[in-house]
């Protein structure tokens, strides 16, 4: 596959975003169409928790 | 139990996986809506995740012993060899093998859905690893 990387700040925000869910439970948003992300959140709305990320156990 | 030959085991599909799997797929683009298939004793759910600009093919199986075992799930997609990346391209997720004391995978809690959603964020470290070199989240204890 032809790798797309991401732009300095789609980096950033990125791992910014992976780190506040690991260490403050913040959630991540995937886009309810296509799954890319979209943000993060404090909490998430009954209705879009299919698409939100918040304590996933895994061990890495 | 067996997910596909004892009542225990149908019961968890039709009460808990299938309505999750439908829930998922609801206003989804065709292309990444969760595919299920039947494979001997196994189900097999096949489906696409973006978390950036690339797209990947995944498939996640539930084994006969699902959920008492978790889920495996695999990249379909060619990668680089890198952290957290098991033979056949499997996800390192759920610290397998490990005692259900200490296991990361709470068969009471999880569905199918959580390891879609632990791929996807596994995805997202790949992502980034890809362009420094480094994994951006610590192991857990």
């Amino acid at each position: 596959m032809d790798f797309r990387p991401l732009s300095e700040l789609e980096r950033r925000q990125l791992i910014g975003a992976l780190r506040g869910n690991a260490e403050q439970g913040r959630v991540l948003l995937m886009d309810r169409r296509d799954t890319s992300f979209v943000g993060t959140a404090e909490e998430v709305p009954d209705e879009e928790v299919i698409n939100a990320i918040k304590s996933v156990p895994c061990h890495y | 139990m067996g997910l596909l030959d004892s009542e225990t085991g149908k019961r968890r599909l039709l009460t808990v996986e299938i309505p999750v799997i439908e829930h998922y797929n609801e206003g989804r683009d065709p292309a990444y809506k969760i595919q299920v298939t039947r494979v001997g004793t196994a189900l097999v759910l096949r489906y696409r995740l973006k978390p950036a600009h690339n797209v990947y093919l995944l498939e996640t199986r539930l084994l006969s012993s699902y959920p008492t075992v978790p889920p495996e799930t695999r990249v379909i997609t060619p990668l680089k060899h890198c952290p957290h990346l098991l033979e056949g391209q499997l996800l390192c997720l759920w610290r397998q093998g490990s005692t259900r004391e200490a296991s990361r995978w709470d068969p009471a809690k999880f569905t199918s859905i959580f390891a879609i959603q632990a791929a996807w964020r596994w995805l997202a470290c790949y992502e980034l690893w890809h362009e420094t070199g480094e994994w951006p989240l610590p192991e857990a204890k």
